[in-house]
């Protein structure tokens, strides 16, 4: 194996959707978990998404998760990072909050992030492109968080202080509080959005290189991809590529004070990091409005293994790789630029109906997903 | 399951309490039926008579079973300081520091539009009228460190400035015996944001 790789050795899954008690024993290299559908194939991915970005990628309720017949559920993972083994335990609880806990001793919800990197590549997010704004914010947070602790932080900040701020414009415009109450909002809002929009810029750019060298490589060297931060009209084009901090901060001050009658009559902040998107564009054309649907799905599996290369370059370590139903969407020329990247570099879990795609390959673990239960 | 109605009640009224679950409650009440008669009585009652005996300072709106609180009292203490917190427990946490020998205002919360509250929930009229009527000079702002304490202060300076008032806030940083590489990361860039040049 070339470098280091940040690694899952075994899943423990107990009461957990439709396991009742499994261990996995998995390879470095490649994870092919094959079953009928409703098996409890993603399932298995769910559970390593779970313990690396504390949430599931399918739903917002722990109960969803737990075992229908049982109050409790818990997943375990050892995993090897930096060359030293770990252990991550998440257990879930019908009633009372989840706990979560590193080599045994309890750790809060928000340090989970960054312990255990994945990249997640599924069906939906062939529609990364094309669909709204908040899918390709999540795309971005999820993945400058897992570099970034900090960034994690900052957003949970951020969205407290949006939340507060919103309620209060509901009532200054009901008339139960006054419209100077909103300065102590408005001074803590502008410093946290401005260093959300910084970070954001900042990876973007290293993602943007990144996914342009992948993209040229796909296409042989005839297509150029940018990813580019698109932001309230007006900040950008002031700063250029490499904005300052502090103006930023100073933009949003004068912007929240000359947009405070309409956020009052919006009861809602109209401008900031939670309303910016990313935009594609191949040879300067908007992928969203102009690609085709063959360009666009190109320009989404660029973008995801420049989010491998991404972790890699930010933490020193690849990340794990989830590829759940995903190949049976891509044609054959896609798929092998996929499977060639993977190589043995990365661990990688995939999920599949038929073995047919992989007949070639010799290297990793075959899993058979049955009812609940998993063969090799 | 179902328990007897007088036990069944005892559990109910100790799950309302705060960090007791269904599991706490009913051990409680077991344990309670366990007890002497005696020591259940002794029990009911220091919770009633604290209930009865205590109730806000009328100046600083601190906990107190006797009016002016014990603090407001005190003639040692330097009379033109006032530290402003959240609630009664953050007195408490002051005065373990042994250092601390100025005035209290008890907020009694901070701002938080989610939960309804304003500045008119809050006992900012009351410290208004403390500042007119007493010679202060400084206010002390040790609010919470999280967006809602930080409101809270924000307000408070901007309300009591023009009235030639000195409203400062406590420092956040590195805790004191700590290390420094399991400071997490936030509070040690809040740490070298608020660094100080040495003498």
């Amino acid at each position: 194996m070339n470098g280091v790789t940040m690694r899952i050795q075994k899943i423990i899954l107990r009461k957990f959707r439709n396991y009742q008690d499994s261990s996995i024993l998995v390879d470095k290299t490649l994870n092919i978990f094959i079953g009928e559908n409703a098996q409890g194939k993603t399932n298995i991915l769910e559970s390593i998404h779970l313990s690396s970005l504390g949430r599931s990628h399918r739903t917002h309720d722990d109960e969803d998760l737990i075992h229908w017949n049982y109050p409790d559920s818990c997943v375990e993972i050892y995993f090897i990072r930096g060359e030293t083994e770990h252990k991550l335990a998440i257990h879930l609880h019908r009633i009372g909050k989840r706990g979560v806990f590193l080599n045994d001793h309890p750790i809060r919800s928000y340090e989970l992030i960054g312990l255990l990197n994945t990249v997640i590549f599924s069906p939906e997010d062939l529609f990364l492109i094309k669909g709204t704004p908040s899918g390709r914010r999540r795309f971005m947070d999820s993945e400058i968080s897992q570099a970034n602790p900090v960034y994690f932080k900052e957003l949970l900040k951020y969205n407290r202080i949006l939340m507060q701020r919103n309620q209060l414009l509901k009532k200054i415009r009901e008339r139960s509080q006054t419209a100077d109450l909103l300065e102590t909002w408005d001074e803590q809002f502008a410093p946290v959005a401005a260093s959300v929009v910084v970070k954001r810029i900042e990876a973007l750019k290293k993602l943007t290189m990144l996914a342009n060298l992948i993209h040229r490589r796909i296409t042989s060297n005839k297509e150029n991809l940018m990813i580019s931060y698109s932001q309230h009209e007006g900040l950008l084009s002031e700063n250029n590529s490499s904005p300052v901090i502090n103006d930023i901060k100073k933009w949003f001050q004068k912007q929240l004070i000359e947009h405070r009658q309409e956020d009052i009559f919006k009861g809602n902040t109209g401008i900031g990091p939670h309303r910016d998107d990313i935009v594609l564009s191949v040879n300067g054309i908007n992928l969203r409005n102009y690609g085709s649907q063959g360009q666009q799905r190109t320009g989404i599996l660029a973008l995801k293994l420049a989010e491998i290369e991404f972790i890699k370059s930010e933490t020193g370590e690849y990340p794990v790789l989830l590829l759940d139903d995903v190949l049976s969407e891509l044609d054959s020329m896609r798929r092998g630029q996929l499977l060639g990247y993977i190589q043995d570099r990365i661990q990688t879990f995939i999920t599949a109906t038929d073995a047919e795609n992989f007949v070639d390959r010799k290297t990793g673990k075959y899993f058979t997903v049955n009812n609940g239960s998993v063969m090799e | 399951m179902q328990y007897i109605a007088p036990l069944a009640k005892v559990i109910e009224q100790f799950r309302r309490l705060p960090g007791i679950g269904s599991k706490t409650a009913t051990r409680l009440a077991y344990h309670i039926l366990e007890m002497e008669k005696d020591q259940v009585r002794s029990l009911a009652q220091a919770i009633l008579e604290a209930k009865e005996k205590i109730g806000y300072c009328s100046i600083c709106f601190n906990l107190t079973d006797s009016d002016p609180c014990q603090y407001c009292r005190d003639q040692g203490r330097d009379g033109s300081v006032v530290c402003v917190v959240e609630g009664p427990q953050d007195v408490a946490a002051m005065e373990r520091t042994r250092e601390y020998r100025g005035l209290y205002h008890v907020l009694h919360g901070a701002l938080s539009p989610l939960d309804g509250v304003g500045p008119d929930e809050l006992r900012f009229k009351e410290l208004l009228m403390r500042l007119q009527k007493n010679n202060i000079k400084e206010v002390i702002m040790a609010t919470n460190p999280d967006v809602e304490g930080e409101a809270t202060a924000m307000y408070a300076a901007k309300l009591l400035r023009p009235m030639g008032i000195k409203v400062t806030r406590i420092a956040h940083g590195l805790p004191i015996g700590g290390e420094l590489e399991y400071a997490d990361e936030v509070t040690l860039s809040k740490a070298l944001e608020n660094r100080r040049e040495m003498y």
